[in-house]
């Protein structure tokens, strides 16, 4: 087997290049001020410092608030479906799986795209609406609509880890618990929820950092106005032209997910 | 009686609720396609006309060119460089084997974004003129991690023994690898292809930031496009619908009837 | 796996096919999103024997970073001052006026203007004016009185499309203010950037880019900003709407096309440029999109016929305190972009 050791190689060169230097590019633009060309560096930690300015840490809450929002939506519902789909028969439980997942296939920019017909002034639901004698109402552009289209869009990778783990549960857990004398709801809190918490943590790891670097489902379903982290960053580096600034923002962005990482680690280990 | 009759009812419309949830755009887009009209909100008639636009379209047919074609070329090359690096992972020191399993985490835990903007950076310092190469390169660099990771925890599992064997028997370590351990690994490797295929047909934001010169895939056309009303998207939109839905199905239900299948031919045999 | 690699094999070998598609050449040509009738493009090509790959940038902005980033391209349609700063930072090449046939038929007062005075580097594609498109059903008379300023009514709150532009967005709060849209002077900047926070504060505006097209042609919001072109492609698809210049004045602005210094084929890029400015050809674009024509009999023929009754595609060419956009310096420019993104955040 020790031919197979060199094996290894071809992969290690490629990350070099393909993983490693470019995080180096970006720590190096983050702590230049040189514009975009690397003829005459000058280090500095402006790029980081006009990060803390007021604009731009609201821009980052706001980024996280919406980030937890979803999750939590996405994990409620998420979990309620998951829970109820774990209780079908197996082979019931594959097919409505199946169901969860294809929309994941399909492209997102399609899904998002047919949230803006749906949510739209003259849309479908403002014409439904307005056949109920329901004055239009404005979707397009708000807060609602980036809600929706980052819930539909993100749900699936909420319920699919915590379907697994909840169907990896021994039930033999649950009838101990009922024969010890628990109620439904004890046994829940208590077994249930307790052995699918892998699942749900990462659930909810992939909702956060799916739904806070996102740039496309604010800018089509909120407006150009409708700035997160990732349409800051985006527009550093499509409009602006200030990739020194736009790379030291994807430093802290990465920086975030990091820390959301470890600290979901650490819950998980801390349970077991 | 009762009470649990309103309790599995109330289940049922919950889950009837959640998938009307993600099917009502879908079903909409698809309906909207067949539409006479330019309107998304009101269906005057029956009509393929948006069907003969996206023919006629050379743009949104190069697009669907770059997509399939970027996807097959990365899904390929990235199944086989993951698949060996998996093998090889396995065989490796502690510290080549721990060092690298953290690197390559690194795309899988980054945002998009991040990744995307790395490789931009990279192509653009490196003077590469952006289009289907630094698209395809990108797309095998963040496809390979994904197969590396299904693949890795098979290769694992696998008796060393095995290969061994295969080897004292005269079988050359290529036959050894290609006849004794893929085939022992396969399931891993078609998770992982499946999924770096996914990835690779629905990127956006990386393909956005590394492509250039006019290529452009999918995603990005429709991005493009969602400016104006465009029913020729909602057209797009169907057919890539129904491709996946179909290739869902046969992925998903051809292993069950070959199982029943094999089930019989072994009950048959008892 | 073999199957897989014969199927690697097969799409490489289809991929490199396609990649080289017979010995045509090509132009590439980089404009903004909904500018232009793209059969003119297939026209061109078969005219030529070539093709054409047919990019569109969403603002000078954009281009101009994508440029820098070191895309290259043959042919580009910015606006005057973009112009001005690709001419300045030596991106441009000199056009042989000889070689456009029809060059002689473009209005004279869109030339020799100061972004490009000896008319070397640019040929006019478009021009016009930013203005407020109105639903007349809407909105009042009496609150156009107050010009710019009625971006601010309470009245039209969540009821405004801003154009998703750093330097129309800052034109028009510095036309409010009564600075010129062209001032280095970062207390007037800073005093622009107030007026587009306060306008956020009391309105909401939304920030939209072509998407504005569409949803004013159905209605959607009392008013947008807009080119003059898209406001007279709208109107003339919804009859409610109307188009109205600010009397603190405006911007004025040509597009023009220019060849880049590194393009390979100028001799086909020339042709382009010929093509585009050809009658017939000027003709079926300007009534497509809607923009004016720098193509005088043509821009005389439909301001005649086609949008007789729609005052946008004659844009206000004599008022005083209109202005075309100037080159900023790096300093300006980098000082405003970062209001802008501040702005866009708030």
């Amino acid at each position: 087997m020790r031919y197979f050791k060199n094996l290894v190689k071809p992969y290690i060169a490629w990350t070099a290049v393909m993983i490693v230097i470019p995080i180096f590019m970006m720590l190096l633009y983050s702590i230049t001020n040189s514009g975009n060309s690397l003829v005459n560096i000058q280090f500095t930690f402006e790029n980081f410092k006009r990060f803390t300015e007021p604009v731009y840490l609201s821009v980052f809450i706001k980024s996280i608030k919406l980030g937890l929002i979803t999750v939590v939506i996405c994990l409620v519902l998420g979990y309620a479906l998951a829970y109820i789909i774990s209780q079908f028969k197996e082979s019931t439980q594959g097919v409505l799986i199946l169901l969860v997942t294809i929309p994941m296939w399909i492209n997102m920019l399609l899904r998002t795209y047919a949230w803006i017909s749906l949510l739209s002034d003259n849309g479908i639901i403002n014409a439904f609406l307005d056949k109920l004698g329901i004055g239009p109402i404005k979707m397009m552009y708000t807060d609602f609509a980036v809600m929706i289209g980052q819930i539909c869009d993100f749900l699936p990778f909420m319920i699919i880890p915590i379907h697994t783990s909840l169907s990896k549960m021994d039930k033999s857990y649950v009838e101990a618990a009922y024969d010890l004398g628990a109620n439904p709801v004890q046994t829940f809190f208590k077994v249930v929820f307790k052995l699918s918490i892998p699942g749900v943590l990462n659930g909810i790891i992939m909702v956060f950092l799916l739904s806070i670097s996102t740039f496309v489902i604010p800018k089509l379903l909120g407006g150009g106005q409708y700035v997160l982290i990732g349409n800051l960053i985006e527009s550093q580096f499509v409009s602006v032209g200030d990739w020194n600034f736009g790379s030291a923002l994807s430093i802290v962005l990465a920086g975030i997910i990091l820390f959301a990482i470890k600290w979901m680690k650490k819950i998980d280990t801390g349970e077991n | 009686m009762l009470v649990r009759r309103i309790a599995s009812l109330s289940k049922g419309l919950y889950v009837l609720l959640c998938f009307a949830f993600f099917y009502t755009p879908i079903f909409v887009t698809m309906i909207f396609s067949f539409n006479s009209s330019k309107s998304l909100t009101k269906f005057t008639g029956f009509s393929l006309r948006w069907y003969t636009q996206l023919i006629e379209n050379s743009e949104i047919m190069s697009a669907v060119w770059v997509s399939v074609s970027v996807a097959a070329l990365a899904t390929a090359i990235s199944t086989v460089l993951g698949t060996i690096t998996a093998i090889g992972l396995s065989k490796s020191r502690k510290i080549i084997k721990e060092w690298l399993t953290n690197i390559n985490n690194i795309p899988i835990m980054n945002p998009e974004i991040v990744t995307a903007i790395g490789l931009m950076l990279l192509f653009s310092a490196m003077k590469f003129e952006k289009g289907y190469l630094t698209m395809l390169l990108a797309h095998i660099s963040f496809c390979t991690p994904y197969v590396i990771t299904s693949v890795y925890p098979k290769v694992r599992g696998l008796d060393v023994n095995i290969a061994n064997a295969a080897m004292d028997l005269g079988a050359t370590p290529f036959q050894a690898l290609t006849k004794v351990i893929v085939p022992m690994i396969k399931p891993g490797i078609t998770a992982g292809m499946l999924l770096a295929f996914t990835m690779s047909f629905d990127d956006f934001v990386i393909s956005y930031f590394v492509s250039g010169n006019g290529v452009m895939n999918i995603s990005m056309i429709v991005y493009n496009m969602t400016k104006r009303t465009n029913p020729t998207i909602n057209a797009l939109s169907t057919i890539v619908i129904v491709v996946i839905f179909v290739a869902v199905l046969v992925v998903n239900v051809i292993p069950k009837l070959k199982n029943k299948k094999g089930r019989k031919i072994n009950e048959k045999n008892i | 796996m073999k199957k897989i690699f014969s199927f690697a094999v097969c799409i490489l070998a289809a991929a490199v096919l396609v990649g080289c598609g017979g010995e045509k050449t090509t132009l590439k040509v980089y404009n903004a999103g909904e500018y232009i009738d793209t059969t003119l493009l297939s026209d061109f090509e078969n005219e030529n024997n070539c093709n054409v790959v047919y990019e569109t940038f969403d603002s000078n902005e954009s281009m101009y970073t994508k440029v820098m980033s070191g895309e290259k391209y043959d042919i580009i349609i910015p606006s005057d001052y973009m112009i001005e700063r690709l001419a300045k930072e030596g991106f441009l090449q000199e056009i042989d006026k000889n070689k456009i046939s029809n060059y002689g038929e473009i209005t004279d007062n869109l030339l020799s203007q100061p972004f490009d005075a000896e008319n070397k580097y640019s040929v006019p594609y478009f021009w016009g004016s930013v203005g407020i498109l109105y639903d007349s059903t809407k909105v009042s008379e009496e609150d156009l009185e107050d010009g710019w300023e009625i971006l601010k009514n309470l009245k039209y709150k969540e009821d405004i499309y801003m154009y998703d532009s750093e330097r129309d967005s800052f034109m028009i709060a510095l036309k409010a203010l009564g600075f010129s849209l062209n001032t280095h002077d970062k207390a007037e900047l800073d005093k622009a950037y107030e007026w587009l926070i306060e306008q956020k504060e009391i309105v909401n505006p939304i920030y939209v880019g072509d998407e504005v097209i569409d949803s004013m042609i159905s209605g959607n919001m009392a008013m947008a900003i807009v080119y003059s072109g898209d406001a007279a492609y709208i109107m003339s698809e919804n009859p409610d709407m109307r188009y109205f210049e600010p009397s603190q004045g405006t911007n004025l602005w040509i597009d023009g096309m220019v060849i880049m210094k590194d393009s390979e084929n100028t001799d086909l890029a020339h042709k382009f440029i010929d093509f585009m400015t050809r009658p017939e050809n000027a003709m079926v674009n300007s009534e497509m999109v809607g923009y004016s024509s720098p193509v005088k009999p043509v821009f005389e023929e439909l301001k005649e016929t086609v949008y007789s009754e729609i005052e946008a595609y004659v844009p206000r060419q004599n008022g005083d305190k209109d202005e075309f956009f100037r080159y900023q310096d790096a300093e300006t420019k980098k000082y405003c972009a970062e209001l802008w993104t501040k702005v866009k955040a708030q």
